[in-house]
């Protein structure tokens, strides 16, 4: 009888320990050289009325169509987008690549207005929207299908706004970059990869017998980028900068589909030392993203990769044919899963704990990208799915595996709910994704470039918590939009912890605003800001519902 | 000169003593030799799959097994020859969820393809088909003497592993009949995962979610090719001492010396 009592009241004692929220750390406030900013408030729109619970879905005037109704072969990665405020009127522009055709600029004229403007620029995969030149105003840089990306200049004239330059230096193609400041010098640098089978079958034999594409850093130096190959080969649909080695510089993380390897690079002395840091990884890898999803201070990585979330046999037998044909022996040793990692720090390392989490199978799985969609604190996962091609599916119709895109409430204990009733399952098949607040009021909305179907926006009307926007400027250093640095709101209760960052997801590019959200009982004490540079700045008692622009002096 | 029967004892390993092939320990080896030569010529040489190897070894180990269990039969009676079968084949069962985790775990196959070496013939309708015969067989044990508490436990224990099959058998059926819907009717539909384990009902099911049972460290953490082996263990782990008690007090180990009158 006794050892029955011991057995259950063990038995309950682990039970209860799944459900109990993590302890919250004692987050250290960001520490260095202080450095003095001035600071100026901008309210935030009022939430919208009425406030539903859910987002609201629109349409966007552009799709990315691939040549063909049913798209063949790598048509069917189609494109990504980027949001950042390219006419500094303080509303968050869109900028949707296009992969067979022309790319679009949406002209944010508030309240979610958009007007739409054709770019002379076709065939298209990334893009990003960086000051390049430190000119204090946001370029857009788009990489290419079968090209060396190509940058368009941001004159500052509204009457032609946009010149096409030269990126100087930047001759290899690429498919997905990263952009930050890599080496210190306070100029922005980038990261570029290719994905060297969708260029075998469009070049063919020129392709391999020419000087190929592979990993590239490109350091700018005065005018000028300095090319460095890391690798000669690689199968990139997505790069990430993320600090691998916990010295607070960045680090470099290619995604490599197919059987690929993920590709990663230490920064060591003056040089790039590969390395390997996971013992599982995703197999083919789409889009990364980073985020303090348990309010430790310490970033986590998500990758992306195919695994249906519905475990419905009619689902399963949709995959299966495909797995089937595409699955070959793994060898020895291969860390490789097909399935989205969540790479966790540790004592001893990084760990996977994506299945333990609950964000393992979000289907076939594009972007992936953190962000705290109800204003609770807490970072929420967004994914955009689907896939398109004639071979592939020739079994389906149209060559479409139709799924819903998934949305994913964190908990606040460590795990991700499927969050249906925020009407988020687009069953378009999405490709790039970003997340801004774009109207201005305090919550995040996400931007989706479908394929073969109209791009959508995605209007929070949650209505939940509160929030505050931070923008950085720098405006004496080549990285006025001070990428890298680290952003932390600290309340009576709890610490937020943020990256300003140039990209995220698949081939997509985030604004280098920050938003917080967090409940509305709290109160921020504290807002603090450590510069690429290692300076510190602080803001005390930032305002809720307040756009904080932050200038260096 | 005349052999003299001292009286009967229990064996100490009255398994080990049951299981033990006397006089038929040579025909056991030769079978086993020939179904390892054989079944390692038509792998090999003439291109057959693993199963077909599988099943001709356990054909021919069948021969001496039958000769051997008629005489259990004679010796002992039905009920214990029924064990004797019982824990003969849960042993073979062990080496066939040992071959699934090597495939698994160490040569990293995918699910679908880590099905053992006679399941490859049809994993979902091996295990199904066996593992209710394990329930009643047990059925049969019990109802022939063999009681007590590891009795119940591998009774309930059975029972339960049958269940989950069943329900694994149910979507095996389901995902074959969409296969062919699709037009694959060739594609396997084996390797599903059943109520327990990773991606198991348990873990997946919406009425789960957000709650401590979707992630029950093993029970909805390890892969099914794990949870079938922790099944089967399970499974041998309460037959072995409910076999033992058992035999202990109804088979007797007959010891005969030469006794030699002067």
């Amino acid at each position: 009888m006794k050892q029955s009592v011991s057995a259950i009241f063990a038995v309950t004692l682990l039970l209860a320990g799944c459900g109990n929220p993590p302890q919250r750390a004692q987050v250290a406030p960001l520490s260095g050289p202080p450095a003095a900013v001035h600071v100026q408030s901008v309210a935030l729109a009022a939430p919208p009325e009425p406030c539903t619970g859910v987002f609201a879905a629109h349409d966007l005037d552009h799709t990315t169509a691939t040549p063909r109704p049913v798209a063949r072969m790598f048509e069917g990665n189609g494109a990504g987008v980027a949001i950042g405020d390219l006419d500094d009127d303080g509303w968050l522009d869109v900028v949707l690549a296009h992969s067979h055709g022309a790319a679009t600029l949406l002209w944010n004229t508030g309240d979610l207005h958009f007007r739409a403007e054709r770019l002379p620029q076709h065939d298209t995969r990334a893009v990003s929207l960086v000051d390049v030149d430190g000119d204090g105003r946001l370029d857009i840089v788009f990489t290419r299908r079968l090209a060396a990306p190509s940058y368009w200049h941001n004159t500052g004239d509204p009457a032609a706004r946009f010149t096409p330059e030269l990126l100087p230096n930047v001759a290899r193609p690429a498919y997905a970059m990263a952009w930050g400041d890599l080496n210190g010098d306070s100029a922005l640098d980038f990261v570029a990869a290719s994905y060297d089978a969708e260029l075998l079958t469009a070049q063919g034999n020129s392709f391999l017998m020419g000087p190929g594409a592979g990993v590239y850093v490109y350091t700018r130096s005065g005018e000028r980028f300095v090319p460095l190959q890391l690798a000669h080969k690689s199968q990139a649909l997505t790069l990430a900068l993320f600090d691998l080695n916990h010295d607070a510089q960045p680090d470099i993380l290619v995604g490599n589909d197919f059987a690929t390897p993920d590709q990663y690079w230490v920064r060591q002395n003056d040089g790039w030392a590969a390395m390997q840091p996971f013992s599982a990884t995703s197999h083919s890898t789409m889009s990364f993203d980073s985020g303090d999803i348990d309010n430790t201070g310490q970033p986590v990585l998500f990758a992306t990769d195919m695994k249906p979330y519905d475990k419905g046999v009619a689902t399963l037998a949709e995959w299966q044919p495909m797995m089937s044909e595409m699955w070959s022996p793994v060898p020895l040793g291969d860390p490789q899963i097909v399935e989205n990692v969540l790479q966790v720090p540790g004592a001893t390392g990084f760990r996977n704990q994506a299945y333990a989490r609950g964000v393992d199978a979000t289907g076939w799985s594009w972007s992936g990208e953190f962000a705290d969609l109800d204003n609770d604190g807490w970072l929420d996962l967004y994914v955009a799915n689907g896939m398109i091609e004639a071979e592939l599916f020739n079994y389906l119709p149209n060559g479409a595996l139709v799924e819903q895109n998934q949305a994913l409430h964190n908990d606040g204990a460590g795990h991700f709910v499927p969050m249906p009733q925020w009407g988020l399952g687009s069953a378009r098949s999405g490709r790039g994704m970003a997340i801004a607040d774009l109207d201005g009021d305090g919550d995040l909305d996400i931007v989706v470039n479908n394929l073969n179907a109209p791009s959508q926006l995605f209007e929070n009307q949650l209505c939940g918590g509160a929030s505050l926007a931070v923008d950085l400027r720098w405006p004496g250093s080549k990285n006025t939009r001070a990428l890298g640095a680290a952003v932390q709101l600290r309340t009576g209760t709890a610490a937020y912890s943020r990256m300003v960052r140039a990209e995220a997801g698949y081939l997509s590019g985030l604004p280098a605003r920050v938003q917080f959200g967090f409940p509305a009982g709290e109160t921020p004490r504290q807002l603090l800001v450590r510069w690429p540079d290692g300076a510190v700045s602080q803001v005390a008692a930032p305002t809720p519902g307040t756009r904080l622009t932050i200038t260096r002096e | 000169m005349a052999a003299h029967a001292l009286p009967a004892r229990s064996p100490r390993f009255p398994i080990l003593a049951l299981l033990h092939p006397r006089k038929r320990s040579w025909l056991v080896l030769a079978a086993l030799l020939l179904a390892l030569g054989i079944g390692t010529l038509g792998v090999r040489v003439w291109g057959w799959p693993l199963w077909w190897a599988a099943a001709l070894g356990l054909g021919l180990l069948l021969v001496p097994g039958a000769l051997k269990w008629r005489d259990d039969l004679r010796r002992h009676g039905r009920v214990i020859m029924v064990l004797s079968i019982l824990l003969a084949a849960q042993g073979f069962h062990t080496i066939e969820h040992t071959a699934q985790l090597i495939q698994y775990h160490i040569l990293k196959w995918p699910p679908f393809a880590s099905s053992g070496l006679i399941s490859a013939a049809n994993a979902e309708w091996v295990h199904f088909v066996w593992n209710w015969l394990v329930v009643a067989l047990i059925m049969y044990l019990v109802r022939g003497g063999m009681r007590g508490m590891w009795v119940w436990l591998l009774l309930a224990w059975a029972f339960a592993h049958a269940c989950e099959h069943s329900y694994m058998m149910l979507r095996y059926l389901e995902m074959s009949s969409e296969l062919q819907r699709l037009g694959f009717p060739q594609l396997s539909a084996q390797g599903l995962p059943g109520i327990f384990g990773r991606d198991g009902w348990l873990a997946r099911s919406p009425a789960t979610q957000g709650t401590f049972l979707c992630r029950l460290p093993g029970v909805t953490t390890a892969p099914r090719i794990d949870v079938h082996f922790w099944w089967n263990v399970g499974e041998i782990a309460l037959l072995l001492p409910a076999a033992h008690s058992f035999l202990r007090t109804h088979i007797t180990l007959q010891l005969t010396i030469d006794s030699r009158q002067p």
